[in-house]
């Protein structure tokens, strides 16, 4: 009898004990304090309002570095200036150290240009902006230059990846007034610095790479500007006489040029 | 007995010389210095997953039938992935580096391209088809056939392509 009792009261604290514990490992991985949901709200209102914005002109000062089999960063800087209208035109042209690049989308060409090496290569691609980038990152290993542009406010954006979010408050970025947010996901903490007011625009990106313990970090500054002028012949390559063409290498099917 | 001391010390203060003067001819090696290659490059985007696996081997070799090479390689699969040692000066935009070894810089910011590259130098003596390089070496020729360009290198033949943002160059039979 007594025994019974016993058991039934080892049992009963066994299982408040696993109970216990099981709450207190959630607690510690994803604890709802480590988000603050109004991180996370400010970065739907701005991916909502990007793509509102239909035509604009970005231009952005980058630096990236590369982590040397050492474990030394190397930072290197860089420049691109973005012409979009929205759905299906872009010209992006970039300058990362020698390397200048041109690229081009009417929304029937895609064509990829380098100045200095005067080779070109152009492949028919998808209707719409967003599904190009889509195409050339998952296809071709392309990055579009400053390409969270493109990505916020569309699906792509997988907010349940934010496993930590904070405001950091207010900040300057250039003489405009931002919002300072911090944020981890899976292999990346980044920060973002979003503008006060009616326009929540991006201003400035910081993202550290934490795969690597020499924490590799991207930083870019936009200046934006959304009322742009230019023609469209802006979006059309007309490949230069001394420039020639090769293809794209692919990344599924491991073979070399189309 | 002080002799043979003697010359022991005499022989461990030479092998001490030559390692101090051997270390110190090292940086004095044209393109010395630096050495090796990248490992990774920071991300550039939140919400591009596969931005990604910064080291990943491009598997960029074709098993392509028309082997001209005397050498009756089968073309396996195999993943180029030489750790050719010499300051890799990638992000080249360059259809080859002039004559000196190495060149200034030291590391790429392309590392899905290297890895997958073999170094020109390191292809001369066995240019298999479907191998891709970084540069051509000097003094190869460009072609238009069919309205892309090769570059012929002697009797090796290379296309070239854009590998992510990069210009690489894979061997190729005769076009």
């Amino acid at each position: 009898m007594n025994r019974e009792r016993y058991k039934v009261g080892l049992a009963a604290a066994l299982l408040i004990a696993l109970v216990s514990t099981a709450s207190a490992q959630q607690s510690a991985s994803t604890s709802a304090s480590d988000i603050d949901p109004g991180a996370v709200a400010a970065l739907d209102k701005m991916g909502a309002y990007l793509r509102t914005v239909k035509t604009f002109r970005v231009t952005a000062m980058t630096t990236r570095d590369t982590v040397l089999d050492n474990g030394l960063l190397v930072k290197r800087d860089g420049k691109a200036d973005i012409l979009a209208q929205f759905p299906s035109h872009l010209r992006i042209e970039t300058v990362n150290g020698e390397k200048q690049r041109l690229y081009l989308y009417d929304g029937k060409n895609f064509t990829l240009y380098g100045k200095v090496i005067q080779y070109y290569a152009t492949m028919p691609a998808p209707p719409t902006i967003g599904q190009l980038a889509a195409v050339l990152a998952d296809k071709y290993d392309i990055e579009l230059p400053l390409e969270d542009l493109f990505w916020w406010g569309t699906e792509r954006v997988n907010s349940s990846a934010i496993v930590a979010a904070a405001d950091a408050g207010p900040a300057d970025v250039q003489g405009t007034t931002c919002e300072h947010y911090a944020f981890r996901q899976e292999g990346i903490d980044w920060q973002i610095w979003i503008q006060l007011g009616d326009n929540p625009l991006p201003r400035r990106l910081v993202i550290s790479t934490t795969t690597d313990e020499a924490r590799p970090q991207y930083s870019a500054v936009y200046t934006w500007d959304l009322a742009p002028s230019f023609n469209e012949a802006a979006f059309t390559f007309e490949p230069p006489a001394e420039a020639k063409r090769i293809g794209f290498a692919t990344v599924a099917d491991s073979a070399g040029a189309n | 007995m002080t002799k043979v001391i003697l010359r022991q010390t005499m022989a461990a203060v030479l092998t001490a010389l030559l390692a101090a003067t051997t270390g110190l001819a090292l940086p004095n090696k044209p393109g010395g210095g630096g050495g090796g290659g990248s490992r990774g490059q920071a991300k550039s985007s939140v919400n591009n997953a596969g931005n990604r696996n910064s080291n990943s081997n491009r598997n960029t070799n074709v098993n392509e039938n028309r082997n001209v090479n005397v050498n009756q390689n089968k073309n396996v699969n195999r993943n180029s992935n030489v750790n050719v040692n010499r300051n890799v000066d990638v992000d080249v935009d360059v259809h080859h580096r002039g004559g000196y070894y190495g060149g200034g810089c030291c590391y790429n910011s392309n590392p899905i391209a290297t890895a997958a590259a073999v170094t020109a130098t390191a292809m001369v003596t066995a240019a298999v088809i479907g191998s891709v390089v970084n540069t051509v070496p000097a003094g190869c020729t460009t072609t238009v056939i069919n309205g892309m360009a090769y570059q012929q290198c002697g009797s090796t033949w290379y296309q070239p392509q854009y590998a992510g943002t990069s210009v690489t160059y894979m061997v190729v039979g005769h076009p």
